[in-house]
């Protein structure tokens, strides 16, 4: 099945071909620093790549729904978004043409690219558009990354078929880089018209590829779209993509997907291990790419909604009596830098406070017995008032490499030591979303993944703690601070950009000198891929990579 | 199943050689030597296991959670007898700590199962002809489902923990003791020796406690001995799965399930705690036939 080659697709009227081939080539842009420009050799059309991902199969291949990482990462190759980022982390429009906003920052103007069609033959305009947003708003389609993104538009016009203006409840200067993200790509209105079940198992959109069919719990079965044209010609080579199609397949255990890649079964595999990334840089036929995801850092919240963290004190202490660098060092072998900000070190606005989290267990202990917690147990662990210092920490095993997970249990390890009781809880993603909507955890590890700064918003602001229509409810620590609502509030609608990094530079320090979160690492976003696939290291604006430039050597 | 072959008393070679040799006089105690050593190395690894699991510090005196990241993935040598993990945690320490939940496990399940055994078998033999048939069926039905599939379905149901982990194996294995002793009391309920009591006009209750149960109770030690061993493995196949002590818990089958991640880059993770798990099942097998040789003869 490695290199099965799928069924000829149908060909679109001549006429849209020609068209369409006017304008040229590669999908969404960023090229990741560390990966040289272009392979030797001349590109070769054929073949179908074979992608193993580490990640929980989504149940449902439309990122509207829901809307996490791995949703994103395969509808990266088939979906395409109205704007995204440039080599140098720029935004730049892509299915859109421009777009300006009115003097009070109420009205968006988007100007839609002309010509492009869906894979299902429907036109790119502004209603379509319009369409998709109404979508992501809806409740029922239980949208949560994407209805965060597009909180604040209350109503939308599509004023000719390329111009679509967008009302605004408040100003947000962040609408462009939500705008950029899978979670808000456009897919054919057509085909959304059809029940959720039938989109979420094909959704159309205007990229390179278009999904073929899905066999759950074993692959995604990508084919090139024949008639594809680069919405920016610039950006990549022109014409369809060479690749025949894409294979998309699950392999959870993290050996196993790199024995596969290899054993050469598969090209590509996501969520490459520390161990792995550090054996494959030994040699020359299997390589690396780094793509640290934008939005938040990888890091612990610490839940300040009940006890024991409702005590800043508290939390104070548990950051000091953690041991998190000597984890890091030893467990990821190079490949992860620590983190001391909220947001991920490819975002331009992070900012980073690194005298915050040292590693004091004398401190942590004053802390603790100022707080009250003087006593302990037989076990070692400080008590008051007959209750133990303990704290619930639910981990995913799919959002969780065992890596990280070694690392809880190392900071699980070093807490002792000051008396906090550490209980981990390895869970499957849908008991552990069971235990955050208990408000059954202290400590939770989550990634997020948005474009800019405004992802603060998102985990700080007490708007967050208001579950979205999936369930979801973003800011774990629940922090819920009026003061610090105003600064996003402020930061998120101000139109001069250099207040706006100072207010989200305040809205930081505020979050990390209150101790709600422990910073760890950027998101880890590593690829490891044959050396046979060539011109890889092209990823969208949410550094997920696509395929449109890459070709297999024979 | 395992359980049935060695039940059968050709198939045994300890038993077939010590009913035909017959020995030279002055070779007789090396020979006996020669011929008990595997028992006797099984039963001083037993032991040992035994003793690790009584008082795991008196075999390793270091901490089994102890992390030391700057030592992790440190090979077998001097510091570290069998080597570190991905923390820098003592193997060896971890193995001899683990053997405490391993065999408390396997000690837990494998009476449960022969309790629960016992009263299927007991029933099934001695209940008159319908309960047999219809204890045989649910047998029957148990067995057709794949032990691990059973005890998934059960773990799945119950949530995951040490006390489920025990019931689970125990509801595996119960329908193997059973069978057997089933097959044991229906063998007793003909022997000469029932029907002199019978005759002589005992009740059926001081037929079942007087003749019938302590010589049905003979096999099912060397059972119990047995399952013990596979009790063990059944617990760790379901920690290696996630489904047994949570971490850091220094739990034999889930050492395996961190080790299996890095395979290529610290072998001693894995190979340990499975040549741990291998040594406490293969010296409960050997010393079962050991004690059913002896039983026999």
């Amino acid at each position: 099945m490695t290199f099965a080659h799928p069924q000829a697709h149908k060909l679109i009227p001549a006429a849209t071909v020609l068209a369409a081939a006017l304008i040229l080539s590669g999908c969404t842009s960023a090229k990741t620093s560390n990966d040289p420009s272009k392979d030797a050799g001349a590109p070769v059309t054929g073949g179908t790549l074979v992608y193993a991902s580490g990640d929980a199969e989504p149940s449902c291949l439309d990122p509207h729904v829901g809307g996490n990482y791995p949703q994103a990462l395969v509808a990266s190759q088939y979906l395409e978004t109205l704007y995204t980022k440039d080599a140098d982390g720029k935004i730049i429009p892509w299915l859109a043409q421009d777009s300006t906003v009115t003097e009070d920052g109420l009205t968006r103007i988007v100007k839609i690219r002309d010509g492009i069609k869906f894979t299902d033959g429907t036109a790119l305009d502004a209603e379509a558009v319009k369409v998709n947003f109404e979508h992501l708003l809806n409740p029922e389609t239980a949208s949560s990354t994407g209805y965060l993104a597009l909180g604040k538009i209350s109503s939308m016009t599509a004023v000719d078929a390329t111009t679509l203006e967008i009302k605004l409840s408040s100003p947000d200067n962040s609408l462009l880089e939500s705008f950029s993200m899978p979670w808000v790509a456009i897919e054919s209105p057509t085909a959304l018209k059809r029940s959720k079940a039938e989109n979420c198992e094909s959704p159309v959109g205007t990229g390179p590829f278009k999904v073929e069919s899905w066999k759950k719990q074993d692959a995604v079965n990508l084919v090139r779209n024949a008639d594809y044209a680069l919405p920016v010609p610039e950006a990549g080579h022109a014409g369809p993509a060479y690749l025949d199609g894409i294979t998309w397949r699950f392999i959870p255990e993290a050996a196993t997907r790199f024995a596969a890649l290899q054993a050469g079964q598969v090209q590509v595999i996501d969520n490459a291990q520390p161990d792995a990334i550090a054996a494959a840089s030994k040699g020359a036929s299997i390589k690396h790419l780094d793509a640290p995801r934008p939005g938040a850092a990888n890091r612990i919240e610490l839940n300040s909604s009940k006890a024991p963290f409702n005590d800043e004190k508290v939390r104070e202490a548990f950051v000091h009596s953690v041991n998190v660098d000597a984890g890091i060092e030893s467990l990821f072998f190079g490949t992860a830098s620590r983190s001391y900000s909220p947001l991920s070190s490819v975002e331009p606005l992070a900012f980073s406070e690194k005298s915050l989290f040292s590693y004091d267990p004398a401190k942590a202990g004053e802390l603790l017995d100022a707080a009250g917690w003087k006593d302990r147990d037989s076990a070692g662990y400080r008590i008051k008032d007959g209750n133990r210092l303990t704290l619930a920490f639910p981990v995913s095993t799919s959002q969780s490499i065992p890596a990280e997970q070694s690392l809880f249990e190392q900071m699980q390890a070093t807490a002792k030591e000051s008396g906090f009781e550490i209980k981990i809880k390895l869970l499957d993603i849908s008991s552990w979303y069971g235990d955050l909507a208990k408000n059954d955890y202290n400590l939770v590890s989550a990634p997020y993944t948005k474009v800019g700064p405004s992802v603060l918003s998102i985990l700080f602001h007490s708007k967050s703690t208001i579950p979205a229509p999936s369930g979801y409810f973003a800011n774990l620590s629940q922090v819920k601070d009026p003061t610090l609502d105003e600064l996003l509030d402020s930061a998120g609608t101000t139109k001069d950009p250099a207040q706006r990094k100072e207010l989200y530079t305040e809205a930081q320090k505020m979050v990390l000198e209150g101790y709600y979160l422990l910073p760890l690492y950027d998101q880890q976003n590593h690829f490891l891929y044959s050396e046979k696939l060539k011109d890889v290291g092209t990823t969208t604006a949410v550094a997920s990579p696509t395929f449109f430039d890459s070709w297999l050597a024979n | 199943m395992s359980i049935h072959n060695s039940m059968l008393p050709l198939t045994d070679p300890v038993l077939v050689s010590a009913g035909t040799r017959v020995p030279r006089p002055g070779a007789t105690l090396a020979r006996r030597l020669v011929r008990r050593l595997p028992t006797v190395i099984a039963a001083v690894v037993l032991l040992f296991f035994i003793l690790a699991a009584i008082a795991p510090y008196l075999l390793a005196p270091d901490d089994p959670l102890a992390i030391n990241p700057a030592a992790a993935f440190s090979p077998p040598g001097p510091g570290h007898l069998l080597g570190t993990d991905e923390s820098g945690r003592d193997i060896y320490s971890r193995i001899i700590h683990g053997a405490r939940p391993s065999l408390l496990i396997g000690a837990a399940a494998t009476a449960a199962g022969l309790g629960l055994a016992l009263v299927l078998g007991i029933a099934a033999g001695f209940g008159g002809r319908w309960l047999d048939f219809g204890i045989g069926r649910i047998l029957e039905v148990l067995f057709a489902l794949p032990g691990l599939l059973l005890a998934l379905v059960f773990i799945a149901l119950a949530g995951p923990g040490v006390g489920t982990t025990v019931l689970a194996v125990a509801l595996t294995t119960a329908p193997g003791y059973a069978r057997v002793i089933r097959g044991q009391i229906i063998a007793l309920r003909a022997s000469p020796m029932v029907e002199a009591a019978t005759v002589l006009g005992r009740s059926r209750w001081r037929i079942l406690t007087a003749h019938i149960l302590p010589n049905a109770l003979a096999p099912v030690a060397v059972l119990a001995t047995l399952g013990l061993g596979q009790a063990v493995l059944w617990a760790a196949s379901l920690s290696f799965l996630g489904l047994g002590s949570p971490p850091p818990a220094p739990e034999w089958g889930t050492m395996l399930s961190a080790g299996r991640t890095y395979l290529s880059l610290a072998w001693w993770m894995t190979f340990f705690p499975g040549l741990a798990i291998v040594i406490l099942a293969g010296s409960a097998t050997v010393l079962s036939r050991s004690m059913k040789a002896a039983s026999s003869q």
